[in-house]
């Protein structure tokens, strides 16, 4: 404080010395957006020599040329403000947060940068456009916000995360990104909270990822959170929103008439003598579909001083699950400080602790799917019905299910954070040491009452389940970071060292026959202890990465950015363990060359190239290098039938596993047009990843009980990113509109080895994916249909597989020898993968007033519905296939006979559908009280907000929705089994800022 | 101020490369915890063990002993239907009615259970050699690996015909390179297999009575009698049944009924059995001992005891003479009380002629259903007493073959005498029909029949008969799982017809 002051009396006195002609000028800088000194704030003469910069209280004084000079004053992340004097002694000068992406600071790896200096390509959101539209969760923020970032979320079950693929699907694994929250790299983000986060970057290309080596390859996605202003007063902030969800389409399911129609015709008889007097039955959606709320509370409190800031905040946070008896409850403080302990040492900490309790429902949603509807949940005197006979059903009572499994919980403890010391340690050189820890204690348990619903539906002895998981993770980093600026040059050099741990354990245990089934009584020791049972592991993994990155600017014009990271992990062997990630990216402002200033178009304009060589290492699994013997195959001898220990290799591993690697190009423009109003970024890349690992289907005649990881095959994702931003900053109306449009096309380049193709997602035995070079990854395979046989006759004089006659699919044969086979008449029918994915968001705001829109879309790809084509038993039926099936009165009908299984199930294009669809993200109305309303009650702001998400669907696809959970097997990511459907919502909610 | 920053940096360079030396290179080394790794597998006796019990284990698996297995033994032969309720699997019913194509679930369920046994008890074979033990114990266990083998073997290509020879763990450059070899190779190795287990196997009561139920030398001719068989080798197929006879390690049980009760288990009858006990749950709700085999059969409806597969055929119920006993072991019907007591079979009105295989019923056990206790009899005394009357009688000793066809009705008749006449006919062709009529109602719903069928060449003729879809030219053997095919590019190539 002390030399601040001195520092700005010498300046002063400088100035003071070399000027003549003077005039005084004293002012306060405050924010825009709650009026809060900003101390720290640069303020100087335009086309002058005199400057300052503020103090705690935001003030500042200085002399300047004439009275007729203008002001200008900067802050980081702010819009610079230029103000006229005219004459005034002092001032009142509000600023802003920066809405142009040009001043904008972009956080990178390990670092922050200007926007306009970056070489890489960096997508960026910030807390302003989070804040407007509540989320549950970080990564559905995300969705349609940026080019080329891809969010699916894969289930609508509280608290599951999305999926997200940024410039396609790089690998034919593990194509997950990682977070690096406040530093620390994790692959589970979901704790963090949403109202917590100042910005999320994401690193899509080479030369802004590759400092994260071998976790690099399928994008880096950063999250920063808030940190407190260096500013007097803390800023307190209220927030609250509560809403309803519910499904967002419900399936239109036979009613038990029908059912009853379709089964007498199934078996040929009159099972049901009048199946209309069944009525409407029961449709098994209402029974486990429910409208739900959810909730967030918000409390935060930040501030500072010149010397320290700090930034603590609790939330809490609650949804129900739209299937009945789930549950998601998650509370989260976070404390973020930091301290200038002198003027070389400055320490920090970013420390997030959050407490999630959920309950899981028991997979029920197929059942009710595939239920008749002929049973009712419960019989006449209360009892759950059991639906066996006369179906043979291979389900459960999807209601009974729901019941008796819903005592089923976890909990867990989550401290995350990172402990950091900066040392100056010469001008322009700091070193800096940063401690990251990630430590999760999870709880499971869960009770299963004795129960019998029907033979096949029941739990014998009521049985207590818990679970202890220990997550310990830390990551340690040096760095030294050089800034030098000299003539026209500027050089930033970053190097550093990391060490990192992953460590994880587990222990289950469980009983049988409870005394009672009373919380106080549900213990293990109340179990019988002659059914106890255990079990226990635990997994690690090790990281050390030495990194190195050099920044040049020549001219504020010409950019070059190297950088460099080496990995040493512990899921290779020793000779494969290294792997080295360089990249080089090149920019050029060439906005600022004569040349294009003198077309008075551009405002800025940027191009920029790079080229790395990025790693995934999460493909290989933990330990893919060893064949880990499986020890639980017990044997049975002995004239007292003694249980004796049974092990061997039963997957093979492979000791000769490399790093799977991907060279990606880039080459991008940036712009700015109409006084920056129009702002744009396009980016060209080619994303080409070799030695793939991934597991390969192999012949059953090798006998391995899994899949065999190899160093396989090749992929490239070459696309487009594309994003048009228009922004209108009027006085009264402020309105922005902006658009992001990706299309990528996957495609395998070659698939090493012995195999040129791999067969997948078998269904019944027949594979529906079918994955070779030239198609994309995971794409559907099988036979085209030609509609159905209208006669016997017709079907006897055709190709045929087997037997088919009147009303059963009739394929095409597409190689024309006169006979349908699997080798001859199967055929690539489509991509699982969009080729194009888009988003929409549009905000404005008016006299208190404003409205945001998100709109997401894909199109080009396919779905294959999955969930039709199990028929193990007699389960019910679409609406559309009642309507459309083929019955010697209907011969003309395009939807086959009815059938249990068999021929029309196959794999064929009777499944395909397209999984084309846009739908409306978000859509907030909010209001602002006005200033002077509030000002009385000491309110900075007062906003009151109602919307919705997912609320409008534009779908081709006939199930709940075109986005669907998946197995995460890249090669079966369009096949819709039947998961947890995401829901839509509406909320009302305010945010006040005392 | 800069000697302060110089002696902090010293410092913390220091630690920073104290840290770095210390524990760089332990640091990256993680192997498996709580887990043994192949690196260091094999290394002593009682890992070894631990191989061999591995390829036991399988037997008891989901693919070998239940809907595959027994679909593809009783359900598509004549002896018995598919039994549950008529919707209740329909793959299953593809294989009883013969409209199943190279998809069938089934194929693929043997074909990947079976060859998974082959690999377990490659990589044993390749491995326990090395292994610092006893050397009788150590060809003892690699015997009983060659023993287990050759039986796997011996099924898949009795089901497909030719198969990939697969003797030694595969390496990756090998996964998709394999090829059909002819049938006679098949036997040859099955062969090789057996003459070795025949020599390194103990007699059934040479084993300590902790490891009853390993393969035995007695089991090892049984299988080399059932390959002769398959070869026509009359006197061979003679000559390993006589000496089974021969060793006085195995009689006929008094009661026929006994050897599907718990008492047979392992009984003076038994020569090889998939041995499966009840105990305790360990995780889940099943065992550690079970096998689904008795589940997948059980009396569905009242008493509950299954899923009701494998109903025994109207054709079977009728091959019977009059009077015999053995159709009420072995079939369970309802208003039949169970064996031990328990109950009675109640009707069931969603299921069609409702009848039981009864050689897989148990009595109650611990955990469900699906905890199944039941022993699975793969070879027992009455079907090597058969065997050799029919290699006898196709040398043209029929006196001979008489003389056993007969030992194995006069237990069958008990002490009743007003059933099941010893036979007396003196012609080959005759004889030939007693002994295969007597072949089948002895061994019903034991898993022999289909190959039986196969063996004799009777397959269309039977089927056909029946009513059933069977396409000659076709139909003897099972289609290729498709899955095989598809990955191989073809060269796994389909059987014909397929």
């Amino acid at each position: 404080m002390k030399q601040l002051k001195q520092i700005l009396t010498i300046a002063l006195l400088l100035l003071a010395w070399g000027l003549h002609a003077q005039h005084s000028v004293k002012g306060t800088v405050t924010d825009k957006a709650d009026g809060t000194p900003i101390i720290g704030a640069t303020v100087r003469e335009l086309n002058g020599n005199a400057g300052a910069i503020t103090d705690v209280d935001g003030k500042f004084e200085l002399k300047v040329s004439s009275p007729e000079a203008v002001l200008s004053v900067t802050y980081t992340g702010y819009s610079p403000s230029e103000v006229p004097i005219e004459g005034r002694s002092e001032l009142s000068i509000t600023i802003g947060f920066s809405d142009n992406v040009l001043e904008q600071v972009v956080v990178v790896g390990y670092g922050t940068q200007k926007k306009t200096d970056l070489t890489g390509a960096v997508g960026s959101v910030k807390s302003k456009d989070l804040e407007r539209i509540p989320t549950a969760s970080v990564d559905q923020a995300l969705q349609g916000k940026m080019a080329g970032v891809y969010v699916t979320p894969t289930s609508g079950e509280p608290g599951v995360g999305a999926v997200i693929r940024i410039r396609g699907t790089g690998t034919l694994n593990n194509s997950n990104p990682i977070y690096v929250v406040d530093g620390m790299i994790t692959y589970d983000a979901s704790f963090v909270n949403p109202q917590d986060v100042q910005s999320i970057e994401v690193l899509k290309d080479a030369s802004a990822a590759a400092i994260y080596g071998s976790r690099g390859s399928n994008g880096v996605i950063i999250i920063t959170t808030k940190n407190g202003k260096k500013r007097k007063d803390a800023v307190i902030t209220l927030g609250t929103y509560y809403g309803t969800q519910s499904i967002t389409k419900k399936l239109d399911l036979l009613n038990a008439t029908e059912f009853g129609t379709l089964y007498n015709e199934l078996i040929n008889q009159q099972y049901y003598p009048d199946p209309s007097a069944l009525g409407e039955g029961t449709d098994w959606q209402d029974e486990i579909f429910r409208t739900a709320p959810i909730g967030n509370v918000q409390l935060g409190i930040n501030g500072g001083s010149d010397r320290y800031s700090y930034n603590v905040s609790a939330n809490y946070f609650n949804q129900s699950g739209i299937l009945k008896n789930s549950e998601f409850e998650r509370v989260t403080l976070r404390l973020n400080n930091e301290f200038k302990v002198n003027n070389w040492l400055t320490l920090g900490n970013n420390l997030a602790y959050a407490n999630v309790q959920r309950q899981y429902a028991p997979g029920v949603i197929g059942g009710a799917y595939r239920m008749p509807p002929v049973f009712a949940p419960r019989d006449s005197t209360g009892d759950f019905t059991d639906p066996t006979s006369p179906f043979g059903l291979a389900i459960g009572n999807p209601a009974a299910e729901l019941y008796y499994r819903q005592n089923n919980f976890a909990r867990s403890d989550r401290f995350f954070g990172t402990v950091y010391g900066n040392i100056q340690l010469a001008k322009g050189l700091t070193f800096r040491s940063n401690f990251g820890f990630d430590i999760e204690n999870g709880r499971g348990r869960s009770f299963t009452p004795k129960f019998e619903v029907s033979a096949s539906q029941l739990n014998k002895d009521d049985q207590l389940n818990v679970s202890i998981g220990e997550k310990r993770d830390w990551i340690w980093e040096q760095t030294l970071n050089y800034n030098k600026e000299w003539g026209k040059h500027s050089v930033t050099v970053l190097a550093g060292y990391t060490a990192e741990e992953r460590r994880y354990e587990y222990l289950n245990a469980g009983r049988r026959n409870f005394p009672g089934t009373s919380d106080v009584v549900l213990y293990l020791n109340a179990g019988n202890d002659t059914t106890q049972t255990n079990s226990g592991g635990a997994q690690e993994e090790a990281l050390i990465s030495y990194l190195f990155r050099l920044n040049y600017t020549f001219n504020d014009r010409y950019l070059l950015t190297f950088s460099m990271r080496t990995d040493q992990s512990s899921r290779f062997t020793a000779g494969n363990r290294t792997g080295v990630f360089p990249s080089v990216g090149l920019g050029w402002n060439i906005g600022q060359e004569d040349f294009i200033e003198n077309l008075n178009i551009f405002d800025n304009l940027k191009l920029r190239a790079s080229y790395g060589v990025l790693g995934n290492q999460s493909s290989a699994g933990l330990y893919p290098s060893y064949g880990s013997i499986t020890t639980a195959l017990y044997a049975v001898f002995g004239s007292g039938e003694d249980l004796n220990q049974g092990g061997t290799l039963i997957t093979l591993g492979n000791p000769d596993l490399r790093w799977e690697t991907a060279r990606q190009t880039d080459a991008g423009v940036e712009f700015g047009l109409l006084g920056s109003r129009l702002t744009g970024e396009i980016d060209w890349y080619n994303r080409f990843t070799y030695d793939i690992i991934a597991a390969v289907p192999i012949p059953a005649y090798v006998g391995s009980s899994g899949d065999p990881v190899v160093n396989t095959a090749k992929v490239r994702n070459r696309g487009w990113d594309i994003m048009l931003n228009w922004r209108n900053n009027g006085d009264n109306f402020i309105w922005n509109i902006g658009g992001n449009i990706s299309p990528v096309k996957n495609e395998i380049v070659e698939l090493n080895g012995q195999k040129a193709e791999i067969f997948a997602a078998f269904l019944q035995g027949e594979a529906a994916t079918r994955s070779a070079p030239g198609l994309p990854i995971g794409a559907f395979y099988g036979y085209v249909t030609d509609g159905v046989f209208n006669t016997a006759e017709e079907a006897a004089s055709s190709p045929r597989l087997g037997n088919e006659s009147a009303g059963d699919l009739k394929l095409k044969d597409l190689n024309g020898d006169g006979v349908i086979t699997a080798d001859g008449d199967r055929t690539y029918l489509g991509s699982p993968i969009p080729t194009l994915t888009y988003g929409f968001n549009a905000g404005m705001e008016w006299k208190g007033f404003d409205l945001n829109a998100d709109l997401f879309g894909v199109s080009g790809n396919k779905v294959y519905n999955a969930k039709q084509t199990f028929r193990f038993s007699v389960y019910n039926w679409e609406q559309s296939f009642y309507d459309n099936r083929w019955t010697p009165q209907n011969p003309d009908a395009a939807t086959p006979r009815i059938t249990n299984g068999g021929h029309n199930y196959r794999v064929t294009d009777r499944f395909l559908e397209d999984g084309s669809f846009i739908r409306l993200r978000s859509l907030v109305l909010g209001y602002s009280l006005p200033q002077s309303l509030i000002q009385r009650l000491k309110i900075t702001k007062f906003r009151v907000y109602a919307g919705g998400t997912n609320i409008w669907t534009s779908q081709k696809y006939s199930g709940y929705s075109p986005e669907f959970s998946n197995s995460g097997n890249a090669y079966e990511v369009g096949l819709d089994n039947l998961g947890y459907p995401v829901a839509k919502t509406w909320q009302v909610g305010f945010d006040v800022t005392f | 101020m800069t000697t302060r920053i110089s002696s902090n940096l010293l410092r913390l360079t220091a630690i920073v490369v104290l840290f770095l030396a210390s524990c760089q290179k332990d640091f990256l080394d993680r192997k498996p915890l709580g887990q043994l790794t192949y690196d260091t597998f094999f290394e002593n006796e009682e890992q070894a063990v631990l191989s061999v019990n591995a390829v036991y284990n399988q037997f008891r698996d989901w693919d070998c002993i239940s809907f595959p297995y027994i679909g593809n033994t009783d359900i598509i032969s004549d002896d018995s239907d598919k039994g549950s309720t008529p919707t209740d699997a329909l793959y299953m019913l593809e294989i009883d009615d013969f409209t199943f194509d190279p998809t069938n679930a089934t194929f693929s369920g043997v074909w990947r259970g079976y060859y998974r046994a082959i690999a377990r008890a490659n990589l044993a074979i390749a491995r326990i050699p090395d292994v610092d033990m006893d050397v009788a114990k150590r060809n003892r266990l690699i015997a009983e690996c060659r023993f287990l083998r050759g039986y796997s073997y011996l099924l898949l290509v009795q089901w497909f015909g030719e198969l990939p020879i697969i003797t030694e763990p595969l390496g990756g450059d090998s996964y998709y390179t394999q090829e059909r070899r002819p049938e006679a190779e098949v036997y040859a190795l099955i062969e090789s297999d057996m003459l070795f287990a025949l020599q390194n196997l103990p007699e059934k009561s040479a084993y300590p009575s902790g490891d009853l139920g390993r393969a035995t030398k007695g089991a090892a001719r049984g299988m080399l009698a059932k390959l002769s068989m398959l070869r026509k080798d009359w006197a061979k197929a003679e000559q390993y049944c006589q000496e089974i006879i021969n060793s006085g390690e195995y009689s006929l049980l008094p009661k026929y009924g006994d050897n599907f009760l718990p008492v047979g288990e392992n009984g003076a009858e038994s020569i090889f059995e998939i041995q499966a006990a009840a105990l305790p749950p360990n995780n889940g709700v099943v065992g550690p001992g079970a096998t689904p085999f008795n589940m997948v059969q059980g009396v569905r409806g009242i008493p509950n005891l299954g899923w009701g597969f494998n109903r025994p055929s109207d054709n079977l119920v009728s091959a019977y003479e009059n009077g015999d006993t053995r159709r009420e072991a072995t079939v369970l019907y309802v208003g039949e009380v169970l064996p031990d007591g328990s109950a009675v079979v109640k009707d069931n009105p969603e299921i069609v002629g409702e009848r039981f295989n009864q050689k897989a019923w148990v009595p109650a056990h611990t955990g469900l259903q699906d905890n199944g206790p039941g022993n699975i009899r793969v070879m027992r005394y009455a079907d090597i007493l058969l065997l050799c009357a029919e290699a006898q009688m196709e040398q043209n000793k029929i006196t001979e073959a008489r003389t056993l066809l007969n030992q194995v009705r006069k237990r069958a008749r008990g002490t009743n005498n007003f059933i099941l006449p010893d036979v007396t006919v003196t012609d080959q062709a005759q004889l030939r029909e007693r002994i295969y009529r007597e072949r089948r109602v002895e061994l019903a719903m034991e898993q022999h029949r289909w190959f039986d069928l196969k063996r004799w060449g009777r397959q269309q003729q039977v089927m056909q008969a029946v009513g059933k879809n069977f396409v000659a030219g076709k139909h003897e053997y099972l289609p290729v799982p498709q899955t095989e095919v598809d990955l191989t590019g073809d060269k796994i190539r389909q059987n014909p017809g397929y």
